[in-house]
């Protein structure tokens, strides 16, 4: 297979399994707030398990353009929040039915996986089969991070059926993100450990500032520390298994 | 003089010990004491200790990845204990009481717990000659300044003075001396403890991030704020480990 479509298949996968995050609304109109808390915890586990994997293939290629890459990546995070007026938001209000509410966290939540887009593509030039391992990283944690949307869309009175695809198309960026820079990269490989270092600055930084502040109060601090550190050990583990 | 090859092992042990206390130093001109301050110092300890982290996972991984997982449990494990065991006392380290002195005891214990691996690792490394030793030994110092740099960033707000920062900085490496000699002597029957022992440290450390340091950071200062610092300290961490 063409290894673009082989990014397009599986960055697509990733932005698909969005929709399964719907699956702990059906047959109630709402979650328990600590669920909120427990499904950003995972994402973030695996987010920054991610970040570990990346970082660990960056430095071997070139520590000092992964580290001006990741304060890039840090920097461009902190200011597409600033520009937006969300460096402050909480992205949990099941309650808040205002519209410019809305509209900030669809943007969040648009440009948080089109950032996760730069990880699977910059990922896919280092070798296919990592490529595939972080794609399906951030395709099973799409499944919280979506689960945590859909709760804010449907305290917003939105269906079931458009909440789901909501989810799928904030995801839409990533896919596009994914397939450009692995074709940028493939042709230009010089760029690739500050790529690799942008991808790991924007994981971390969008783990600590958009998931873990706002689960603390939902699930507690020692809840959020197991799950956290527990889904990056296991992503790590099965990193390791695999190379 | 020669030198017996014991007293080496420990001499070069003691001295990354004494590293670890120059990791005060930069708390030297910084007196305030605001809620703030301290919620900055505990973001960067996080980005430190997490950055830390990602060095030993990734060295434990290279040994064996099942044991590095199995230890980054029990390192879990270990604080979830640790911090119920001093929960329910009323601590008092000084003048101060509570979440504080809870903080101060639990990061120089998840400190002190993970120099023992690295211990191991100066004295396992004279197995492979005095050259590779020295070069391990000094790479060990040099990163155990920004460990003493999170302990301090977690004492000197709460009231420590500066040579307190420094003492319990360098008590926190104590163990590699103390472990440099055995796994010295006793090299075959340590390295496979190894990846079990930076897993638990990486895994202690981790979760004592999560646990301790981010809540409070975000108690206190704004997100951005804890965000940036405790990213930037983890960039600095990885690009430090990469250089040595
Ligand atoms: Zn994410």
């Amino acid at each position: 297979m063409d290894p673009t479509l082989t990014v397009l298949l599986y960055s697509s996968l990733a932005a698909a399994a969005a929709a399964l995050g719907v699956l702990p609304l059906v047959g109630r109109t709402q979650v328990p707030k600590v669920w909120i808390g427990w499904a950003n915890a995972i994402a973030g586990g695996l987010m920054l398990g991610s970040a570990h994997a990346l970082s660990g293939a960056g430095v071997e290629l070139g520590p000092f353009s992964v580290a001006a890459g990741a304060l890039l990546g840090v920097a461009f995070t902190y200011g597409t929040h600033r520009v937006s007026d969300t460096e402050d938001l909480d992205l949990n209000r099941l309650a808040d039915t205002d519209p410019t509410y809305g509209s900030k966290v669809l943007l969040t939540s648009f440009l948080h996986s089109a950032s996760e887009g730069v990880a699977i593509g910059v990922a896919m030039v280092i070798n296919l089969p990592f490529g595939i391992f972080v794609a399906l990283a951030i395709a099973v944690h799409n499944i919280p991070e979506a689960t945590v949307l859909c709760a804010v869309l449907r305290g917003r009175g939105v269906g079931l059926g458009t909440a789901a695809g909501l989810a799928m198309a904030m995801n839409s960026g990533q896919v596009l993100l994914a397939v450009t820079v692995f074709a940028v990269l493939s042709a230009a490989p010089a760029a690739v450990p500050p790529v690799i270092g942008f991808a790991v600055g924007t994981l971390v930084y969008l783990v600590l500032v958009e998931l873990i502040p706002e689960s603390y109060r939902e699930a507690g601090p020692t809840t959020i520390a197991v799950l956290t550190s527990l889904t990056m050990g296991v992503l790590i583990l099965l990193h390791g298994g695999l190379s | 003089m020669q030198l017996e090859p014991v007293v080496v092992v420990f001499l070069y042990g003691l001295l990354t010990a004494v590293a670890t206390g120059l990791g005060a130093l930069p708390f030297v001109f910084v007196r305030s004491v605001s809620p703030r301050a301290v919620a900055y110092s505990n973001a960067i300890a996080a980005g430190l200790m997490l950055g830390a982290s990602f060095g030993l996972v990734a060295e434990g991984s290279e040994r064996g990845s099942v044991q590095t997982f199995l230890g980054t449990l029990l390192g879990i494990a270990f604080i979830l204990v640790t911090q119920r065991l001093l929960g329910e006392h009323d601590l008092e380290i000084g003048q101060l009481r509570g979440a504080g002195a809870r903080r101060m005891l639990l990061i120089v214990i998840v400190m002190t717990v993970h120099s023992f691996a690295e211990g191991v690792a100066i004295g396992s490394s004279f197995a492979g000659g005095l050259t590779l030793a020295t070069l391990i030994t000094a790479a060990i110092a040099v990163h155990n300044i920004p460990e003493g740099l999170a302990i301090s960033a977690v004492l000197r707000p709460q009231g420590a003075t500066i040579a307190a920062c420094a003492g319990w900085s360098i008590f926190s490496s104590l163990p590699q001396p103390l472990m440099a000699v055995p796994a010295f002597l006793f090299v075959d029957a340590f390295r496979p403890a190894l990846p079990y022992g930076v897993g638990f440290a990486a895994g202690a450390m981790v979760f004592m991030v999560f646990v301790e340091l981010l809540p409070e950071a975000f108690e206190h200062a704004r997100r951005p704020a804890v965000g940036l610092l405790a990213s930037g300290s983890l960039i600095a961490m990885i690009l430090f480990q990469a250089l040595l």
